[in-house]
């Protein structure tokens, strides 16, 4: 109940029970206030750009927008660009686990190897996906393959990156308990280092996707793939100031979306289930 | 005696044995890979468009700094130091970024925070920002400022910005109540509760929000000097490689990478150390 963690607001309240819980926790947890913020920063919208000079070039009001909307979706364009794109970040992003996570386990086993292999994973990392995106260019020319790659580069490195590091930072206690009681290789990376390694696995992922949802969409911008990225880039060439605003929405609830739904329970509930970090 | 001494001496400046050894080891893969490209020009198995020689790569930063007349110049960002100006020009506006963004950012999220009610109504807005920040700003920045530094700048700053707001706003939030009534009691003023009590409580996630906006400003820099900036290692890796000029775009690559790692071990990881040293939070359960 909303009240248990309020006892101030519940005594307030008088009898235990509620006739409305989910209207009383969105009175309570902000949601008015929310919906102040949010009235408030459309009023300002809708005012600045009845004020200003050109709002179809500069600053479109929220009306405007919608009815862009209407149209993209009533010509199917909105939902074929949006799938594009998460198509795309399901590719590069599902190759870059596929690889970034045998990859990083492998190379954490042997201390030796990892202290070799630690500096040239972090120097790969900080090179930043989207910088690469003008040679892939000269290699395969503005095509499906370039982005891919690029998405493909930019989360493979910070989740072979983390799963490197979280498979260090299991104490070596483990691996030798195991090891006395006489359990294999294989038995060992199942039990201890895999398990051990999910919560960095967890924000590995997490941070490589976040990286690869923005390569994305510059991968998009620069590569000239049919896409969000792609739709408010060319929108904004031909003044269509209503139609990038409407994508930059899009591309902030898709992640949301993503973020919220997919990403952020794993890394929770892997932290949760597996964490070691409150050794 | 000697050896002693000598060691001795290694330890004073920082390099003890067990460090050297992780140095070495760093550095053969990199060694290795050096090799491989080089062994790749001389056995010709990807032509110089694919992978440029690597003394081309070298050279392309003195064909870029060609006519550079001295320090000076280089300090001003002369045309003629055409390398050192878009790195120095990159590397500018972080710093412009960075000073103006985390402070705003730290300010407004603790002011936001202290409420409780209105950090509750921030923090979906600030989930919101996050998520659209960056590069998807790019268009619209074009169509605000124009080509150029004002759009840049602009990326970097909404990215930073809102990561250190968003960061700070949740550690602020996350500090227990009972920390901000005990000062209370014991006749503390509005000013040693954010001073006491806010501000240390939330520095660990504001440290994490700072390393987090440096990542993500760094890169959406990037590609924003690429789409819409005239100046800075973005552009120049562009501009370079509609010329087809590789060398120069591998160097400009490399130099993206080489910046970013000494800017985490000289001010990102010290700060992240030194907090979890001070503080002694390292992580906390969202």
């Amino acid at each position: 109940m909303a009240t248990a963690s309020a006892p101030a607001a519940s005594s307030r309240q008088g009898p235990r029970t509620l006739r409305f819980p989910r209207l009383h926790r969105f009175l309570h947890k902000g949601g008015l206030e929310l919906a102040c913020v949010l009235l408030g920063g459309l009023a300002l919208w809708a005012l600045v750009s009845h004020v200003i000079p050109r709002p179809d070039r500069y600053l479109p009001s929220p009306g405007t927008v919608v009815y862009s909307s209407f149209d993209m979706l009533w010509k199917g364009l909105l939902p074929e660009f949006i799938w594009n794109t998460i198509w795309r970040l399901l590719i590069g992003s599902g190759l870059g686990i596929l690889v970034g996570i045998p990859f990083g386990i492998l190379l954490g086993l042997n201390r030796m190897v990892s202290d070799m292999f630690y500096p040239i994973l972090n120097f790969f990392q900080s090179i930043a996906g989207i910088a690469l995106l003008p040679v892939v260019m000269i290699w395969w020319g503005s095509s499906e393959q370039t982005v891919i790659f690029v998405i493909l580069y930019t989360c493979l490195f910070p989740i072979a990156f983390n799963v490197l590091v979280g498979v260090r930072s299991i104490p070596r206690i483990y691996v030798n308990a195991l090891r006395t009681l006489g359990a294999s290789r294989l038995r060992i990376v199942r039990d201890v280092i895999l398990p051990g390694a999910l919560p960095s696995i967890a924000t590995g992922l997490r941070l490589g996707i976040g990286f690869a949802w923005r390569a994305v969409i510059a991968g998009e911008m620069l590569a000239g793939q049919q896409g969000l990225g792609w739709m408010i880039f060319t929108a904004q060439q031909v003044d269509l100031t209503a139609q990038v605003i409407l994508g930059m929405a899009m591309i902030g609830l898709l992640w949301i979306v993503l973020d919220r739904y997919l990403l952020r329970p794993l890394e929770v509930d892997t932290i949760q289930r597996w964490g070691l970090v409150q050794r | 005696m000697n050896a002693a001494a000598s060691a001795l001496a290694l330890e004073r400046v920082g390099l003890d044995r067990r460090r050297l050894r992780r140095i070495g080891l760093g550095a053969i893969p990199f060694f290795l890979l050096l090799s491989l490209w080089q062994l790749n020009t001389y056995m010709g198995w990807l032509k110089p468009i694919y992978i440029p020689p690597l003394g081309s790569v070298v050279s392309a930063i003195f064909t870029l700094q060609e006519g550079c007349p001295g320090l000076w110049a280089v300090l001003t960002m002369n045309e003629s130091c055409l390398f050192t100006s878009h790195v120095l020009s990159s590397m500018g506006r972080v710093g412009l970024g960075l000073a103006v963004g985390v402070p705003l950012g730290i300010g407004l999220g603790l002011l936001a925070g202290m409420s409780r009610r209105l950090g509750n109504a921030m923090e979906p807005l600030g989930v919101f920002a996050n998520a659209i920040s960056g590069i998807a700003w790019v268009p619209l920045a074009i169509v605000w400022f124009g080509v150029g530094w004002m759009t840049t700048l602009f990326i970097l700053l909404n990215t930073v910005f809102w990561l250190v707001f968003f960061n700070t706003l949740l550690g602020v939030r996350g500090v227990p109540r009972t920390f901000e009534n005990s000062v209370l009691t014991l006749g503390g003023g509005r000013r040693h509760v954010i001073f006491q009590v806010y501000l240390p409580g939330a520095l660990p996630s504001i440290v994490t929000g700072v390393r987090m906006s440096m990542g993500f400003g760094w890169r959406a820099l990037i590609a924003a000097e690429m789409i819409g900036g005239n100046k800075g290692l973005g552009f120049m890796i562009f501009v370079s490689a509609g010329e087809y000029k590789v060398e120069e775009v591998f160097l400009g690559v490399l130099f993206i990478g080489i910046i970013w790692m000494i800017t985490d071990r000289t001010i990102l990881v010290p700060l992240e150390k030194w907090t979890i040293e001070r503080w002694g939070l390292v992580w906390r359960p969202s």
